[in-house]
């Protein structure tokens, strides 16, 4: 089971970031989040969603769906976004388990964009 | 307030060109945040101040909390008014790390203001001015090296301080009604630019966090224009910028999305990012739109006309309606119309959907209820930092997320008690 990410369902409301951002740290923030939000190409109007795991990323971008392992990534160079704090340096996804709940970015979704399977 | 907010209010003098952190309690006594800052207005009328700044619960879990605003003297009314600052400048306002911006004075040169993390810097804007908004926030995004920078600028029209300014917010048309934007252009402030990575602390943040994941499950999910406004006749808006519609956009935290992002320079079905460099429009102003449609526009021509209004800063909701009667389609013809509207321009505010009560909140969006009912909704969004189009039509119930600052905030707040505080800072 993990968290994967309908691209096209996504309207960029950037809730997951906040909920898995509570999750780390008990405050409002998104720089912890194991889910980030790709606006960094906002004039195209393109948008997508990156789940950080321990093995690989998953990469919803809305042109297709697709997870990526790490290793791969950082031999291509590849930062994970455009943030100031890229996805790849963030801890992994732990599916909201030590907080014992179920994965707080699926839960708040209101668009079902992201989902378990 | 210790919770929601971090840092102290920033006064910025352009006139001295320095920065200067002073604390907030004294600044609350008129209560919070919009209040306060009508407050502040008049305390330093005579420095024309431009006062930024959020709500209590923007940039949080709660449903909506998208908004902040900017308030100033507006050309158009002679008094203060308010414009919000929606999709992701809202909540980067309070994450940049300063509860409130005023900005005094008018600086002798251009620049821009670049708010980072608890750090205010006044950057020389003389290569940037005279662009327009899209390139300037291009350009800000490129100088500070980071594509995330919530940029609130003015393009042409705004330094020309034309009566029909407005900011845009990033590369879109805002809901500065007001021409704050033309006071951006007086004061030689080319753009605030906004990024943040802090972290915004509730008083019991289970417990606020737990209420508002409770209240998401019955509001709506909306997407596009339709679920809030009438017009356009049968299918509405969305039908009429359906043959153009890309995808929809939420801003920031709202359940809903009704920002649409158009192409007409490249097939609207086209998902990757690696054809046009700037394939359209996102849509920000659905009064702008009903402007034009009712006027006899196609959506293609329309579009085009709001981006070019866009990009020069001229409010796309006035000037929507001022070129609305006379559809055009070639893409020459459009600019030239809106050119045109780039002068010292006679911009009243649009008859009958004037500012309420104190002229303080504008035609954002369609009137969608009594200017009574559109104040109250103005007052208690502005203090909230939840959108007023949410808060007015999701069918949200406004008590519920008042009761939210008391987990956020410790603070207990009431319509009655929000009205007075708007009375106590006008008096």
């Amino acid at each position: 089971m993990r968290v994967k990410v309908k691209p096209l369902e996504c309207t960029g409301c950037a809730l997951c970031e906040l909920a898995c951002g509570y999750h780390r740290d008990e405050a409002f923030s998104m720089i912890s989040s194991s889910v980030m939000l790709y606006r960094a190409e906002e004039k195209k109007g393109y948008m997508g969603v990156i789940v950080k795991t321990a093995e690989d990323l998953f990469i919803g971008k809305p042109e297709g769906a697709a997870a990526m392992k790490l290793g791969e990534l950082q031999k291509e160079g590849a930062s994970g976004g455009a943030s100031a704090k890229p996805i790849l340096v963030r801890e992994a996804c732990d599916m909201c388990e030590s907080a014992g709940l179920e994965p707080q970015c699926v839960a708040i979704c209101p668009q079902k964009a992201l989902y378990l399977e | 307030m210790d919770f929601m907010y971090y840092g102290d209010i920033l006064v910025v003098d352009l006139e001295a060109g320095t920065t200067e952190e002073v604390e907030i309690d004294e600044a609350w006594e008129a209560g919070p945040v919009l209040p306060a800052a009508l407050e502040l207005f008049d305390k330093h009328a005579q420095d024309d101040p431009l006062i930024f700044g959020s709500g209590i619960l923007t940039g949080t879990t709660a449903p909506a909390s998208c908004l902040g605003f900017a308030l100033g003297a507006s050309p158009i009314t002679g008094g203060p008014a308010v414009a919000p600052l929606n999709l992701f400048a809202g909540a980067e306002m309070k994450l940049s790390g300063f509860s409130m911006v005023l900005i005094k004075g008018n600086s002798p040169g251009p620049v821009y203001l670049w708010l980072h993390d608890g750090v205010a810097d006044l950057v020389d804007a003389s290569r940037i001015t005279g662009k327009d908004t899209w390139q300037t926030c291009d350009a800000v995004r490129d100088e500070m090296g980071e594509q995330l920078i919530q940029v609130i600028s003015i393009g042409p029209v705004g330094e020309a301080k034309s009566d029909l300014a407005s900011f845009s917010i990033n590369y879109w048309g805002s809901g500065d009604n007001a021409a704050l934007g033309a006071l951006m252009g007086a004061k030689n402030l080319k753009a605030v630019a906004l990024r943040g990575l802090g972290m915004i602390d509730a008083e019991d943040p289970e417990e606020f966090y737990n209420r508002t994941m409770g209240l998401l499950p019955g509001l709506p999910s909306e997407k596009s224009f339709d679920w809030a406004f009438e017009g356009l006749g049968e299918g509405g808006l969305d039908a009429w910028l359906g043959p153009l519609v890309h995808r929809y956009r939420s801003c920031f935290a709202c359940p809903c999305a009704c920002n649409t992002f158009v192409k007409y320079n490249e097939d609207p079905a086209v998902m990757g990012s690696d054809g046009v460099q700037e394939p359209g429009l996102m849509v920000t102003n659905p009064a702008a739109a009903l402007w034009l449609g009712q006027g006899g526009w196609s959506p293609e021509g329309a579009s085009r006309a709001m981006e070019a209004m866009a990009r020069a800063g001229v409010d796309v909701v006035r000037g929507s309606r001022e070129i609305s009667a006379e559809p055009l389609e070639a893409p020459g013809e459009i600019a030239a119309a809106v050119e045109a509207l780039t002068g010292p321009a006679e911009a009243a505010w649009p008859p009958g959907e004037g500012p309420a009560e104190g002229g303080i909140f504008g035609p954002w969006t369609p009137p969608s209820s009594s200017g009574d009912r559109w104040l109250e909704v103005n007052r208690a969004a502005y203090v909230l930092g939840v959108c007023p189009l949410f808060l007015a039509a999701s069918g949200v119930e406004r008590e519920d997320l008042l009761e939210l600052c008391v987990p956020a905030a410790g603070i207990k707040l009431d319509a009655g008690g929000i009205k007075e505080m708007f009375d106590r800072a006008r008096a």
